[in-house]
């Protein structure tokens, strides 16, 4: 068990300081000695200089190693500055990190000693508010940050090039790579962090630490990704939107091991700078999506960070409360036919209720009554009211004989809504009740479950014992949805990551993941390969979204319960899916014995 | 690892092929009013390689001045693609129109840029089956070139749900497809330079 003293938060609820440069400058001192290891340094570069030369307008870094753990820099021809440095070394390839004292600035190096080449991270603090302003006005869009500075934030540029030695110059280069894209490792590091790591995308990956927590939760984080050779690579991510530590690796396939460094400032504002060796365990491989040939060799531009706790549009609570009393749109209101942005693929509206009643008796919960008086208007009212509410429904049958429908519940503040899977094959029924508003913000929104039964004439007899339940079938998976006709249209893939939790990916034009973000997330069992899935974006958007996924059919049926400046909202989901593989990931997560 | 090598993007290659284009087009000049006094031979000759330079020239502008409007769309450099426009100058791209430069820069800014028109023009290349059909015609500081070209129609996402604003950082659409059809195009020289005073795009 890791030795590692976390705030008792979740790290998307974490009020992170905004960090002065004195302040940034005072926590990095301790850095001008090196970073610390648990295992024991590489002496591979003790004693030898080395003159890096980089392409691109990069630095040039003249190096003199005077031991393992003192080196002097000389920066393109300039004074040389003794720095602590600590030195990790994978076969041919060794890892070299130190920052320059006095500044808020270093390197982190990849040396391969074999070919000569050599990859340079130029790790910074205190840039991100001046680069992102920049690279707004460049792309005529707003900088995505509303407040503060950020300067905690580390942020890298990455210089390839060679090892200038006595041949001639080498042509080839580390470059960035797709080729880790799809895979999941589990890593047990030698200061007993053990951490699941998914490299999904081209720029993202998403982790789970399970030294936190229990691994409740998986973030998303902007990473790189550099190939060295078939089995060697260099992964960096830096956690943007939280402490903003970068963490930056050479995973080697062949044995599956790891050497690293990280750096940065805690959540408690404290500087973490260490070197680290894991032992890995691959979890799976899942798969990708670009065109055969497309190697994703080149990046362009300035790396895209999605940002969504920064640009959240955090309401009050008077605000909320008009919005959910009156701007309250429940399936487009009749205006529109609700099929737009994830409802693309929703399926025929069932009838199969109307001019019925029913009853969902929930356990520990409420008993509903449902008076259907057409396709898309029903009474409802909780059992031993006299009193009847009228609202607007929608109902699908997402499996032979299974029916799924939500509509608002009373326009009261905080508002809930009622989303009912009813089982008539099974006589079950779940309600998934959505209320807005939670601890944190009040323009979020969360789920309550509740298993139970329902009562109609002419359906089964309800059991006693049987419920739907919990389940984690669905975690390791991951399946891509295609919420609208078109190419590509809107499209995603969900990673169901743990039973806690999931996260979502975005496809780049050219079909290879791109941005990433994550979430809470519920899974219940309906049937077999039929789920209840859902998810709440927390300090992203602030949706309730919840599925219910047929894995015979791969399609689904659902509803999302959004808050916002524009109103409160009801709407279906109706999606296509494509199975893009498992992770074998159960073992790792879950209850510990 | 891998050898570093220049990557080439369609745009590259559209330019390239750019090149060529000239082999298609049929070129007419007006007849310049014939100078009143008599001119020796060589004179005579002299005039001719000089009209034919400057034909050539114009030609030139003119074929640049279309590719230069391709590579600015496609690269989404809209602030200087309206700047290839004469201060009166019209725009009709599948609909969206302006009028003006000063209003061709806002459409391609709020409708463009912000990815609030129904059809964006994402790129062009050129029709190379129609190639052979293209017209260019000089006449006394005007010009007209019909351009067979395919249009790459991307239909933005409006919705307004986490997935397609992540969607739209990345700039990706709902729809993308490829159209042939044929850019219209007027010119005007003004101060010695090109400048497109109206630019129509058909589909075929």
């Amino acid at each position: 068990m890791s030795a590692r003293n976390y705030r008792p938060l979740q790290m998307h609820r974490i009020a992170y300081s905004d960090l002065t440069e004195a302040q940034v400058s005072q926590a990095l001192r301790a850095a001008a000695s090196g970073p610390t290891s648990k295992s024991p340094l590489s002496s591979a570069l003790a004693g030898k200089r080395l003159k890096i030369v980089t392409d691109d307008g990069g630095p040039t870094l003249e190096y003199n190693f005077r031991s393992a753990r003192e080196l002097e820099l000389s920066e393109k021809g300039g004074k040389a500055a003794k720095c602590g440095y600590g030195a990790l070394q994978d076969r041919n390839l060794v890892l070299v990190s130190h920052m320059i004292p006095g500044t808020q600035r270093g390197y982190t190096l990849v040396v391969d000693q074999q070919s000569g080449l050599a990859t340079v991270f130029e790790v910074y603090f205190s840039g991100y508010a001046a680069q992102e302003k920049a690279a707004a006005a460049a792309a005529k869009r707003a900088p995505q940050f509303k407040n503060g500075q950020r300067n905690r934030e580390v942020q890298r540029k990455i210089w390839f090039g060679y090892v200038e030695g006595s041949g001639a110059v080498p042509t080839a280069r580390h470059t960035y790579t797709n080729r880790l894209e799809g895979k999941g490792i589990y890593w047990e590091q030698d200061n007993d962090i053990e951490i699941l790591e998914f490299y999904l995308t081209i720029l993202y990956s998403n982790f789970i630490e399970l030294t936190r927590f229990g691994g409740e939760m998986t973030i998303a984080a902007p990473s790189d990704y550099i190939m060295v050779n078939d089995h060697q690579f260099i992964y960096s991510r830096i956690e943007c939107e939280f402490t903003g530590t970068c963490t930056l690796q050479i995973i080697d396939l062949f044995d599956l091991t790891q050497k690293g460094v990280r750096l940065g400032l805690t959540e408690k504002d404290e500087l973490e700078y260490y070197l680290y060796s894991g032992k890995g365990e691959l979890t799976g491989q899942i798969a990708t999506f670009e065109v055969f040939g497309n190697n994703s060799l080149t990046r362009e531009g300035p790396r895209r960070v999605y940002r969504p706790i920064e640009t959240f549009d955090v309401m009050t609570d008077e605000q909320v409360e008009d919005q959910v009393l009156n701007h309250a749109v429940t399936f487009g209101d009749g205006m529109h036919t609700g099929a737009a942005s994830m409802g693309g693929y929703k399926g025929e509206l069932i009838t199969r209720f109307v001019g019925k009643q029913l009853t969902v008796r929930m356990d520990n919960g409420p008993a509903i009554e449902y008076d259907f008086a057409d396709a898309k208007h029903l009474k409802w009212r909780y059992a031993g009211d006299s009193q009847w509410r009228e609202a607007r429904y929608e109902m699908y049958e997402p499996d032979d004989e299974l029916y799924f429908f939500a509509h608002l519940l009373d326009a009261e503040f905080p508002r809930s809504c009622a989303l009912v899977a009813v089982d008539m094959k099974n006589g079950l029924a779940t309600l998934v009740k959505g209320t807005t508003g939670t601890p944190f913000r009040n323009n979020e929104t969360h789920p309550t479950y509740y298993f139970g039964v329902f009562h109609t004439e002419g359906g089964p007899t309800p059991p006693t014992y049987i419920r739907h339940g919990w389940t984690d079938e669905m975690v390791g998976k991951a399946v891509t949805w295609n919420y609208q006709p078109g190419n590509p249209g809107l499209t995603s893939m969900h990673f169901y990551a743990a039973p806690h939790t999931y996260s979502w990916i975005i496809f780049q034009p050219d079909g290879s993941g791109g941005l990433q973000w994550s979430s809470p997330g519920w899974y219940s069992k309906v049937r077999d390969g039929v789920y209840i899935m859902s998810w709440v974006e927390e300090a992203c958007n602030g949706t309730l979204g919840v599925i219910l996924f047929n894995e015979r059919l791969m399609h689904d049926a659902g509803f999302g319960f959004h808050v916002g400046p524009s109103g409160l909202s009801l709407s279906a989901i109706g999606a296509r899916a494509r199975h893009a593989g498992t992770f074998d990931i159960k073992k790792y997560l879950g209850v510990k014995t | 690892m891998s050898e570093k090598t220049m990557n080439s993007s369609r745009r590259a290659f559209f330019l390239r092929g750019g090149a060529a284009l000239g082999t298609g087009v049929v070129a007419t000049v007006g007849a310049s009013a014939a100078p009143a006094e008599k001119r020796t031979p060589l004179e005579e000759q002299l005039s001719d390689l000089r009209r034919e330079l400057q034909e050539a020239q114009d030609r030139t502008a003119i074929r640049q001045l279309h590719l230069d409007f391709a590579a600015l769309i496609e690269q989404q450099d809209y602030e200087r693609a309206a700047q290839l426009f004469a201060e009166r100058g019209d725009l009709d791209l599948s609909g969206e129109r302006a009028q003006g430069r000063s209003a061709i820069q806002q459409l391609f800014e709020r409708k463009y840029r912000d990815q609030t028109a129904s059809v964006i023009h994402s790129a062009y290349r050129q029709n190379a089956s129609h190639q052979s059909n293209d017209v260019l015609q000089i006449t006394a500081g005007q010009a007209r070139a019909t351009f067979h070209v395919d249009a790459q129609l991307s239909t933005p996402l409006q919705e307004d749900c986490t997935a397609a604003k992540m969607a739209r950082l990345q700039g990706q659409v709902a729809d993308r497809r490829w159209q042939a059809g044929r850019l219209e195009g007027q010119y005007v020289k003004r101060g010695g330079e090109w400048k497109i005073a109206s630019l129509k795009y058909l589909a075929a």
